[in-house]
């Protein structure tokens, strides 16, 4: 709950047109810039922010540090794009709007935004950020955009001639499907502003993104500790149970590995696509019964293939939700029947184990929660009996 | 050494430590594990092993407010002879001067340290120019040899306070009734 004044140096050179990330970086700046403001001010009401800009015709002030979060987007609508950035003329531009700051009290910060290439010299750099420390202003940088080679080691300089006391730091975003404001939100430019500015950073992150944050799973513990608890324990034992598998497949013939491998990845495709809608990424990050349903799977062909089962993670399996499960197995059989006709090698074998179907019909009655007299699964059944074809 | 009470016409020079108000005291240039306190704060400043070091160069920028009003008489620094400050300017009433603009006025006095000085001898002002101080700005400039860092063991000010509002003595004068 620092006191502090901070000016955010924005660059809105002709780099800044580029849609490497979304919509364009400078509206990505711009998205940021309003992330920080909201931090700045809540961690702190007394907390000032002013503006500025480093490209076009020149360093220009938007707005001088004040409260008024109101003012402080207004001009960010204003952004317009051109001419080169000028890096050293911006911090020394916000030094000098820092040092008129109405409040004596509050400490002086700077964030800049690097965008474009730093046409400016590390002893330059270094002289800047002597000045910066001996006038007691911290700097935070945020790397992104163009990555010319040196750079990251002007900007590197830069830090370690301001920082004192580690008050000041060096972000690199790179480029990616992450915003530049949900990478910034788990960086130290919000999370140095102590428990206000990252709950406000923690909201903004689940409202903003809807999973695609650098919180697990997407949920942040402060928000709901027991969903973000139960999904990390569930991630937990599914990659326990992997590492099992793989732990099998390396030790059996490789065969049976690939037939667990594709079929588990393809039922988290399959109920991915059946639960929710998020993104690719986070397949693996689905509820709870989705895992306990592999894992029966799994352990179900391991023990047909005579194999002892080596984890004992999954002894809650048995607690399933019956509905799903029953789709679930279905499907996923049928999707592992699948990959043995794209993988030849597989066939026989695969064929020959659910060929037998007094065999899958035992495996059928052995997991809790599927009912053998159930029409889908006698229907799965009965098509068991011919060759594998591809599912309606 | 404390303020002496009792009559408030004949007022000495006395030790302006209890007039410091150190909710205001700020210092620029300073490494922090090495800052202000350790030069002025009574028992630090006796410590030889604590003092006030410089960090990104060799200048200080010290400022000091008063809780009220007073004239200064002398100062003493004390620093190592190498590294101990040589040129000290004063600017008094000024807030909040940085390092850009400690050349735009000029000092109240300014005082150039001898090894005497750096051994406790203290530098005696302009009293002309100090008798109605509420801050007090020290800028150090360089120091004896030149070198990187500054070191300073120890800032003593002297002086007088400047009204009759010595509370002890007012108490001591109604216990008489």
């Amino acid at each position: 709950m620092v006191l502090e004044a901070t000016m955010i140096c924005i660059d809105n050179s002709e780099w800044m047109r580029n849609g490497d990330y979304s919509p364009s970086r400078l509206r990505a700046q711009a998205d940021a810039v309003s992330l920080i403001c909201g931090a700045k001010t809540q961690s702190n009401p007394e907390n000032t922010v002013g503006i500025l800009t480093m490209g076009g015709k020149g360093v220009r002030v938007l707005t001088t540090p004040t409260t008024d979060l109101g003012k402080i987007l207004a001009c960010m609508h204003e952004l317009d794009i051109g001419g080169e950035m000028n890096i050293a003329a911006g911090i020394q531009v916000a030094q000098l709007a820092l040092k008129h700051r109405q409040n004596k009290n509050q400490r002086q910060r700077i964030i800049v935004f690097a965008g474009s290439p730093v046409k400016y010299d590390r002893k330059v750099m270094e002289m800047i950020g002597k000045k910066l420390k001996k006038n007691s202003v911290a700097i935070d940088i945020v790397n992104f955009g163009e990555d010319d080679d040196g750079k990251p080691e002007k900007l590197e300089a830069l830090l370690a001639a301001v920082n004192n006391n580690d008050s000041s730091h060096l972000v690199h975003v790179p480029t990616g499907p992450n915003a530049l404001s949900d990478v910034l939100i788990s960086s130290p430019v919000f999370t140095a502003d102590g428990e206000g500015g990252s709950g406000f950073a923690a909201a903004a992150a689940a409202a903003a993104a809807g999973g695609v944050s650098d919180f697990d799973f997407g949920v942040d513990p402060n928000i709901d500790p027991e969903l973000a608890l139960a999904l990390r324990v569930s991630m937990e034992e599914e990659r326990a149970r992997q590492e099992a598998a793989a732990k099998r497949a390396a030790d059996e013939a490789s065969r049976q590995g690939k037939e667990e491998e594709p079929s588990s990845n393809s039922q988290d495709a399959t109920m991915t696509d059946n639960t929710n809608n998020t993104a690719a990424e986070t397949t693996e990050k689905t509820a709870d019964p989705m895992d306990e349903e592999k894992s029966l799977l799994e352990r179900a062909f391991a023990m047909s293939m005579g194999t002892s089962v080596s984890d004992t993670s999954m002894a809650d399996a048995d607690t399933s939700k019956a509905t799903d499960e029953d789709k679930e197995l279905a499907l996923a059989l049928q999707m592992s029947m699948q990959d043995d006709t794209k993988d030849p090698s597989n066939q026989s074998d695969m064929s020959k184990v659910l060929g037998d179907q007094s065999f899958v019909s035992s495996i059928l009655t052995s997991l809790p929660g599927v009912d053998p007299n159930d029409p889908s699964v006698k229907d799965l059944i009965a098509s068991l009996q011919g060759q594998p074809e591809v599912c309606p | 050494m404390s303020a002496e009470s009792t009559t408030a016409i004949n007022r000495s020079i006395v030790d302006l430590l209890d007039f410091i108000d150190w909710s205001g005291v700020e210092c620029l240039n300073h490494n922090t594990a090495h800052s202000l306190p350790n030069a002025i704060k009574q028992g630090y400043r006796e410590d030889e092993g604590l003092y006030l070091e410089s960090d990104a160069d060799e200048q200080l920028l010290i400022y000091l407010p008063f809780t009220q009003v007073v004239k200064l008489h002398s100062i003493v620094v004390k620093g190592p002879e190498e590294e101990g400050p040589k040129t000290v300017k004063l600017f008094s009433n000024r807030e909040h001067m940085g390092f850009s603009n400690v050349n735009d006025f000029p000092p109240s006095d300014t005082a150039v340290l001898t090894p005497d000085n750096l051994k406790g001898k203290p530098v005696v002002l302009k009293f002309v120019k100090f008798q109605n101080v509420r801050s007090l700005t020290i800028f150090i400039e360089d120091n004896q040899s030149g070198s990187e860092v500054t070191k300073v063991d120890k800032i003593a000010l002297f002086g007088t306070t400047v009204e009759t509002t010595d509370m002890k003595g007012l108490k001591k004068i109604e216990d008489n009734h």
